[in-house]
């Protein structure tokens, strides 16, 4: 997520590096920023690194900013560098759940999208989720139909990050887990989890599109991709991506993709991502328990990347990596889920693939009055 | 420094896929995957190659490989 913002900014910058090249990277920042990587103790007031994502915080004056945006241009161990953001922990009262949603059965999102009333199980529809893999000692999914393939080079499918377990468990989860809520929308569907991105979360087009590909192969009838890059507006969308969209939709595939996760509302509107901006993609946005759209979701600014669609993605229970188990996460990436989810069961009632299954996902879509530039068509529904 | 050399991906038309993979590669494209479902290849070029690579009967497009990153939590 790349793109620089006018945003509540703390003054420091952050700084990603190369994932197999962080001391090299850190050598670089130091060069720059004018400290010792080796001396052992850094001032964590002028510099932090986290390692295991291969992210530094550096606290740097404009001349130091101007020459480390030099780095990022180039192709060194230094990639992106942007402005440190105020964020809040989830755990945070920002957004919090009103009285009225009772989660003690099924979470808020299931009840949303009208996933607890409809008969629908998604039993005989493959979805595939694309993301950090998937937490094969999960209690909840013992017994489930659940292909795994990994497409990071020296990774296993394992998810070392739990973002992809959260995704997977939202879109394909239990009903009825040993712990209630339940949280899976299609929870008979069969899971195709593909690991496009690493342990750290990062990945690129190669091992996105080797995800689809291996997904359209296998008749899966929904892709379910919680990932993107964050764009400046005006962007073109991916020819690629869009052929490869329109060719999967023809095969009975639909790619439903997370529209990020970058603006700052009120204030300001961050375009929709790639590859959500693909006119033959779906673009998800992040509602509230209170059907108000998510500060952070993206939206409709320009004629490229416009939304589609929007689901539940604040305070989102779902499944999570182990020793956690469960966590509550927020993200159109935990919005997308929920379409993907509403999409099986609708594959499942109706037949519909492709194109009839986006029109019928379209079209059944609760209208909110809220602008279709932040919500598109509405709040997807269970059929 | 590398800067030459680029990931990239490319999507050729329905059909013509073992064809335009031959030129691709005589043009200079080093394969990574042959992606047969969506009729799309990735591997790595070097930049200035990539023209070349586009004037290829049978190629749609070549692009750049992004990259995505989860924001960490």
């Amino acid at each position: 997520m790349t793109e620089p913002a006018e945003v509540e900014t703390t003054g420091r910058f952050l700084v990603l590096l190369q994932e197999d090249a962080v001391d090299e990277g850190v050598a670089e920042l130091g060069a720059i920023a004018g400290f010792d990587p080796n001396s052992g103790d850094l001032d964590t007031e002028q510099v932090q690194v986290f390692p295991e994502l291969g992210v530094a915080v550096v606290t740097a004056d404009p001349n130091v900013l101007r020459e480390l945006n030099g780095a990022a241009e180039g192709t060194g161990p230094v990639q992106i560098v942007e402005p440190e953001r105020v964020v809040h922990a989830f755990a945070a009262p920002v957004e919090e759940l009103e009285p009225s949603a009772d989660e003690s059965v099924t979470t808020w999102g299931l009840q949303a999208v009208g996933a607890d009333v409809s008969t629908a199980t998604g039993k005989g529809i493959k979805v595939a989720v694309l993301d950090t893999g998937w937490e094969q000692n999960h209690p909840d999914f013992t017994g489930r139909a659940i292909t795994t393939q990994s497409f990071i080079t020296g990774e296993s499918v394992q998810d070392g990050h739990g973002h992809g377990t959260h995704c997977i468990g939202t879109a394909c989860g239990p009903r009825k887990p040993s712990t209630l809520p339940g949280y899976g929308v299609a929870y008979e569907a069969e899971i195709f989890a593909g690991k496009v991105l690493s342990n750290a979360g990062s990945g690129s087009d190669g091992g996105i599109l080797a995800g689809i590909d291996w997904a359209v192969a296998n008749g899966c009838a929904i892709i379910s991709m919680s990932l993107g890059a964050d764009v400046p507006a005006g962007t073109p969308y991916s020819q690629i991506y869009e052929t490869v969209a329109q060719r999967a939709l023809a095969k009975g595939t639909l790619i439903i993709a997370a529209a990020g996760n970058a603006s700052s509302r009120p204030g300001r509107v961050a375009p929709v991502g790639h590859p959500a901006r693909c006119p033959s993609i779906i673009a998800v946005a992040a509602i509230d328990v209170n059907r108000a759209i998510a500060s952070f979701s993206s939206g409709t600014v320009d004629k490229i990347g416009q939304i589609d669609v929007a689901a539940p993605g604040v305070d989102v229970y779902s499944s999570f990596k182990l020793p956690e188990k469960y966590r509550r996460l927020r993200g159109t990436s935990m919005a997308t889920p929920h379409v993907s989810g509403v999409a099986a069961l609708i594959a499942e009632k109706t037949g519909a693939r492709g194109h009839e299954l986006w029109s019928r996902l379209a079209s059944t879509a609760l209208r909110l009055p809220l602008p279709s530039t932040d919500i598109g068509g509405g709040l997807v529904q269970a059929p | 420094m590398t800067s030459s050399v680029d990931q990239v991906m490319v999507s050729v038309a329905e059909g013509s896929l073992p064809k335009v993979l031959n030129d691709l590669r005589e043009a200079g494209l080093v394969v990574d995957t042959v992606l047969e479902a969506l009729g799309v290849i990735t591997g790595t070029a070097e930049v200035r190659a990539i023209p070349a690579l586009q004037s290829i009967p049978g190629v749609l497009d070549v692009e750049r490989q992004w990259r995505v990153q989860l924001p960490p939590y």
